[in-house]
């Protein structure tokens, strides 16, 4: 049981910071964007290049892959979504999943299909009872809650940040008390790609580094961010927990290929009963 | 070479129904559906399992596979109530996922991913191999121009001019007393029947099915058609249709002239194609190819 | 002579497909209190929004102090002084109350602590309730956060859309009371208002707007007299 605790504590803290940068970008940008699994990968690969290619240390290959992941999607909006600003939702979702595809197509084409890795020390489970984790695991938790705790910071103490949440809360509110939203949306797509970049890294370190990593968290992230309420980072970061623990339990008790399914009820049940998650405001009907 | 172009013109039948079903659903009601490839795939090994595991007549078993699907189709479509169009789009590809799931898991059934073989066709050994495929041809596109002419009168009636309504606008639809739910669950189940229908058809002609011939880029294809054909207009998207699988098919060409190109790699380039069109096209002529008609009073 | 410091000429605009606001000529000067009154559907809030910079002007000129302000974006305008509130939706549900005059204070942040004294002042209700989120407040408390907003950065001229909707009896006279004062200390004011015989009566100027056009202006007394504004806009029968 605690080994399940665990593991969904696990899955949640990786999920959990590209929880955050998409129900940013959704509460900023009012639609869902389904590329952020691409550059997961995006971050991943990035993260491997530099690791592996250049033999940097991983704490510099985080940089650089938060760097480019960041650039990249900072350029998928000036490209596609801006000048698509006015669609609907609908529209910017289905765009979004075609950059999804050009993105892992492109990773596919230059990187092959195969399954890659970085260059980690092999190190030994710690075993405790029945219990099992590793070290690497274990940093990956501590990572994650210190950037949970620093995006918060952010979001509650600084300028932007509040700017942020208002710009997220209120779009044309914030626009006519002068807030400039076009900042404010760049340095959500920046923060958003930071994340992504980030969390690639961290994928590489728990799983593996094919070009599909991003998309199989898609729906998991989804689904955090939902449960948590569109637009609240606080809620993404509880969401993602839940989730986590949610596609164990269902990993554990039914077949672990149903795992994925877990994501979809869970999104399917919210957007049907409670559509503003735990800590969203009722808002989101049709 | 006339095997290979008769082969195509069979799998552009196909894709012809499953996008006239698509934009029933969604050219004249604004219901989204990403699901395809669920209602797809359910019709295939519907129609695949109850003529080798039960025995039935080919006809029955597509039937069957129609009205089996028709009733999914009913029950996604009620999620439709509280769901925008977005969130509507993403549950209904999680249908379809959970769908390919089950396929894939419960292979005491459906024989998982080693896939379905299906021995059972129209007049099988009746033709030789040539004239087969010609036949099996013909009775596509005979239930394209089916699916077709139903999809057209139904745009065209009075019931479509409520559908559009409700496209348009549901208040307005609602204030004008029509049942706005119970039109929506019916074009959902009959669109959801022809893509069963699509299904079988599929199924008996290729003869092995596995879950990964219904994975969610099928439904991107599909949508690709719509878009292009614009939406609404149904003699667009079979130009539509038939585009999207031009440019499928024309890719697998380029692989056969440039051989430094695997397979692997052209999969690739051909999505990263289909993707930046799809984005062109909604960037710049998010009406189509052919866009809408102005409705015209009969 | 009271300078004009806001001014529309031969002003259209609305939204895709058709104009909602036709040819107006509207003019607010320093210190006035303007009113636009009318029936529902009339444009009021459309022709507030685009003077705010939420909806653009297809046709005519705005000027503001003598600059053209018809092509800017809203948080540009809200620049200049121009302080816009919204009908509904005019708060940061997430936000706390003080969160929220941060927000209303983005483009004067030098005065903050300052103003919010003021705004607490005010408006001591707000005061109590300070770390509370503002989605949390109820209606009156709402619309409190939302005028105190658009004080925090001594704006020239407050646009005011509804100020006194969902309000109870009491709170609207306070609301009035309160514009009126604001406008004591030197802020001029354009608002649209459906209670039309109070906002009249606090006003100097008043216009009426139906179908997109202003169909009377004058001295906001006069208005009050007018028998035919009396029938169809004041709801008093004759």
């Amino acid at each position: 049981m605690l080994q399940i605790l665990f593991n969904g504590l696990l899955n949640g803290a990786v999920i959990a910071l590209p929880a955050i940068a998409f129900t940013m970008l959704f509460g900023i940008l009012k639609f869902p964007n389904f590329s952020i699994g691409a550059f997961i990968t995006v971050g991943a690969y990035a993260a491997m290049v530099a690791n592996t290619y250049f033999g940097w240390q991983l704490w510099l290959s985080a940089i650089f892959a938060m760097l480019i992941t960041a650039l990249l999607i900072w350029l998928s909006d000036q490209l596609v979504f801006k000048p698509l600003r006015s669609a609907t939702s609908i529209t910017l979702l289905v765009v979004s999943i075609a950059v999804a595809f050009i993105v892992e197509s492109i990773i596919r084409l230059i990187f092959g299909g195969d399954i890659q890795g970085l260059d980690l020390e092999l190190t030994r489970p710690i075993r405790f009872g029945g219990f099992r984790f590793t070290i690497d695991q274990l940093w990956i938790i501590g990572i994650v809650m210190l950037v949970m705790l620093l995006v918060s910071i952010i979001l509650k103490y600084t300028q932007l940040g509040k700017a942020m949440r208002a710009t997220s809360d209120n779009f044309d509110l914030a626009e006519v008390r002068g807030i400039n939203t076009s900042h404010v949306i760049a340095a959500t797509w920046l923060m958003g790609g930071l994340l992504l970049g980030l969390s690639g890294l961290l994928i590489g370190i728990d799983l593996v580094i094919e070009p599909q990593i991003g998309w199989f968290l898609t729906i998991p992230v989804f689904a955090a961010a939902i449960l948590g309420g569109i637009g609240s980072p606080y809620g993404a970061m509880i969401g993602s927990v839940l989730v986590g623990l949610a596609e164990e339990l269902t990993g554990a008790f039914l077949a672990p290929s149903y795992k994925v399914a877990v994501g979809f009820v869970i999104i399917a049940i919210l957007l049907m009963f409670r559509p503003q998650g735990l800590f969203g405001l009722p808002e989101i009907k049709k | 070479m006339i095997d290979y172009l008769i082969s195509i013109a069979t799998y552009v039948g196909f894709y012809m129904i499953l996008a006239l079903a698509l934009n029933l659903q969604w050219g004249q009601t604004g219901m989204v559906n990403f699901g395809i490839a669920g209602f797809y795939g359910l019709g295939a090994y519907t129609s695949g399992l109850l003529t080798i595991d039960a025995g039935w007549p080919w006809l029955g078993a597509l039937l069957a596979a129609g009205v089996l699907n028709m009733l999914f189709g009913a029950c996604v479509s009620f999620l439709s109530i509280r769901l925008r169009d977005d969130f509507l789009a993403i549950v209904t590809l999680g249908f379809a996922e959970i769908v390919r799931l089950v396929l894939l898991n419960e292979d005491w059934l459906t024989r998982g991913p080693r896939g379905l073989p299906i021995d059972v066709q129209p007049l099988s050994g009746s033709l030789d191999r040539e004239s087969y495929g010609i036949f099996y041809l013909l009775l596509v596109f005979v239930v394209v121009g089916f699916v077709f002419f139903v999809t057209e009168r139904l745009r065209k009636a009075p019931y479509g001019r409520v559908m559009r309504g409700i496209r348009e606008d549901d208040l307005v639809a609602e204030t004008l007393g029509k049942n706005v739910l119970y039109y929506r669950i019916q074009v959902f189940a009959v669109g959801a029947f022809f893509m069963g229908i699509a299904g079988a058809l599929y199924a008996h002609y290729v003869q092995n099915i596995s879950p990964e011939h219904f994975t969610p880029m099928l439904s991107i294809f599909i949508w690709m058609s719509v878009i292009f054909g614009g939406a609404g207009n149904n003699k667009g998207l079979l130009i539509g249709a038939s585009l999207v699988m031009m440019i499928i098919e024309g890719t697998r060409f380029l692989g056969d002239f440039i051989k430094f190109i695997d397979a692997g790699s052209l999969s690739s380039i051909r999505i990263i194609l289909i993707g930046v069109m799809m984005i062109l096209v909604i960037r710049f002529r998010p009406q189509g190819i052919f866009p809408e008609e102005r409705f015209r009073q009969p | 002579m009271p300078e004009t410091i806001l001014i529309t000429k031969k002003l259209f605009s609305g939204y895709y497909g058709g104009d909602i606001v036709k040819d107006i000529e509207l003019s607010v000067s320093s210190n006035e209190i303007v009113t636009v009154i009318g029936p529902n559907g009339a444009g009021k809030s459309t022709l507030i929004k685009t003077i705010a910079g939420l909806v653009p002007t297809r046709e005519g000129n705005i000027l503001f102090e003598d600059q053209r302000i018809d092509h800017l974006r809203a948080s540009e305008i809200a620049r200049l002084g121009i302080a816009y509130v919204p009908q509904e939706a005019n708060v940061f549900r997430t936000l706390t109350v003080s969160e929220n005059l941060e927000m209303g204070a983005w483009t004067l942040p030098e005065k903050k602590e300052q103003h919010a004294k003021q705004v607490y002042q005010l408006f001591p209700d707000l005061k109590e309730r300070k770390n509370d989120r503002v989605g949390n407040l109820s209606g009156g408390q709402r619309q409190m956060v939302a005028l105190g907003m658009a004080l925090m950065v001594d704006p020239k001229i407050l646009l005011l859309d509804e100020p006194s909707a969902g309000l109870s009896p009491k709170l609207v006279s306070e609301m009035f009371d309160i514009i009126k004062s604001v406008n004591q200390n030197g802020v001029s004011v354009l608002m649209v208002e459906q209670n039309a015989v109070q906002a009249l009566k606090m006003s100097d100027r008043a216009y009426v707007l139906a179908s997109g056009k202003i169909k009377l202006d004058g001295p906001a007394s006069e208005l009050l007299q007018n028998v035919e504004v009396r029938e169809l806009y004041l709801g008093v029968s004759s």
